[in-house]
């Protein structure tokens, strides 16, 4: 047997932690601030440790009242602090809308550039839990549509570990999505993929670059988030049938790395774009009409694999019916196919 | 020498079995004593093993494998 040094894995849960306690060591501006962030570690576990090494000064419990503690954010934020705020589930941005996109996103415009709002809004996303209509939706489309904030979706523990620390870094408001089938939490029905090797020391993933996750000459699959495991395996599967697929990980989604995306069609002619947020009106439409206003040339009509327009359904074989998969995937390339 | 790797006795209260949630080292690779290896969860709440003593680890539950106190997980090889 061949022995190699251990090299770390890291879930997303603990890269984001390490991320954000190697920022908090080194600015003590830094500070966070959600439900049960504190002791607990947070209930998909991206604050675990840091409440035992910084103390509830800097690692603040809030009451379920995401309008007050998410305008707090702000508040700091626009006076000299760097606020990590969570924001539990994405689907409750309903009630604190008004902190994240009149204030938080258009704070620094209203002001002239005069006030920076240097803060990161960390939000979880994404269903297959059966946690219905109100736990279980991405959203990424509502947020990346409104101008004024950076948005990143890490799909595995090295990006998020980067783009965590970029976002703290950032004199602009970040929001930070995270998958919870990513997470690393059992419940959530864990993505192996998304737990990879993770440096130690600090480092920053740029936001607003794409990843190019693996590489193929016959088709692009576009994804973020746990969409671009979707693709991986998609990809695997496409390869026993002698088709090579190229995986585009946006990563980003404000700025979204149009280029990349390009490039890959380019090459390929082919296009898929996967997303578990809505179908309508969403990131699948925004990619698909970047590339056919740039460049209309393509081998097949691009098609998209997204979630359905219907609330979220609770019962396990209507909601697994309704997610996207590697199966659906592949048969959207098939169709492509035999539509030549 | 081989040293197994099981799960502690009193890592979680009560009786109840666990998952194993993350393997954070790869099989075959050199682990030191004290280096957290796994996640095991158990009822929502997750817990960390570490290595008892350095050396080769062979994995022998792997990732969504149910786990029981005292249940032998992986080995070590000095």
């Amino acid at each position: 047997m061949t022995t190699t040094t251990a090299t770390r894995k890291l879930t997303i849960a603990r890269a984001m932690a390490e991320a954000t306690a190697q920022a908090m060591r080194e600015d003590p501006a830094v500070f966070v601030m959600g439900e049960d962030v504190g002791p607990l570690g947070g209930v998909f576990g991206n604050t675990r440790g840091l409440h035992d090494e910084f103390g509830g000064e800097r690692v603040r419990n809030t009451p379920i009242s995401e309008t007050a503690f998410i305008g707090a954010a702000v508040g700091a934020a626009s006076d000299g602090m760097r606020p990590i705020v969570e924001l539990m589930f994405v689907d409750f941005f309903g009630v604190c809308m008004d902190a994240i996109y009149n204030l938080m996103a258009k704070n620094t415009y209203f002001s002239g550039g005069r006030v920076r709002v240097p803060m990161v809004l960390m939000t979880s996303t994404g269903g297959g839990y059966s946690d219905a209509g109100q736990h279980s939706q991405c959203l990424y489309a509502t947020f990346a549509h409104l101008p004024g904030m950076k948005v990143v979706v890490p799909s595995n523990a090295h990006d998020a570990k980067g783009l965590m620390t970029a976002a703290i870094r950032d004199d602009n408001p970040v929001v930070f999505m995270y998958h919870k089938a990513l997470q690393g939490m059992g419940w959530l029905g864990t993505e192996k993929g998304a737990t990879v090797p993770v440096s130690e020391e600090a480092y920053s993933v740029e936001i607003g670059k794409a990843a190019v996750a693996r590489e193929g000459r016959d088709l692009t699959l576009v994804s973020l988030g746990a969409g671009v495991h979707h693709c991986l395996r998609a990809a695997k599967a496409l390869e026993a049938e002698g088709f090579d697929a190229e995986v585009v990980d946006l990563r980003s989604l404000v700025p979204l790395d149009r280029e990349t995306v390009r490039a890959s069609v380019a090459k390929t002619g082919r296009l898929i774009v996967v997303d578990e947020d809505y179908h309508s009106f969403g990131v699948s439409g925004e990619i698909i009409a970047s590339v056919v206003e740039h460049d209309h040339r393509l081998k097949a009509a691009p098609a998209r694999v997204a979630y359905p327009d219907i609330p979220i359904p609770f019962a396990p074989t209507m909601e697994q019916w309704a997610l996207p998969n590697a199966d659906k995937i592949v048969a959207a390339f098939h169709q492509m196919l035999r539509n030549d | 020498m081989m040293t197994a790797i099981t799960v502690p006795e009193d890592l979680w209260e009560g009786d109840g079995e666990g998952v194993i949630t993350a393997w954070l080292v790869d099989d075959g690779s050199e682990v030191a004593q004290g280096d957290l290896v796994a996640e095991v969860m158990v009822e929502k709440a997750q817990y960390e093993i570490e290595a008892p003593v350095s050396g080769v680890l062979t994995i022998a539950k792997q990732e969504d494998q149910v786990v029981a106190k005292g249940t032998p997980i992986a080995s070590l090889e000095a």
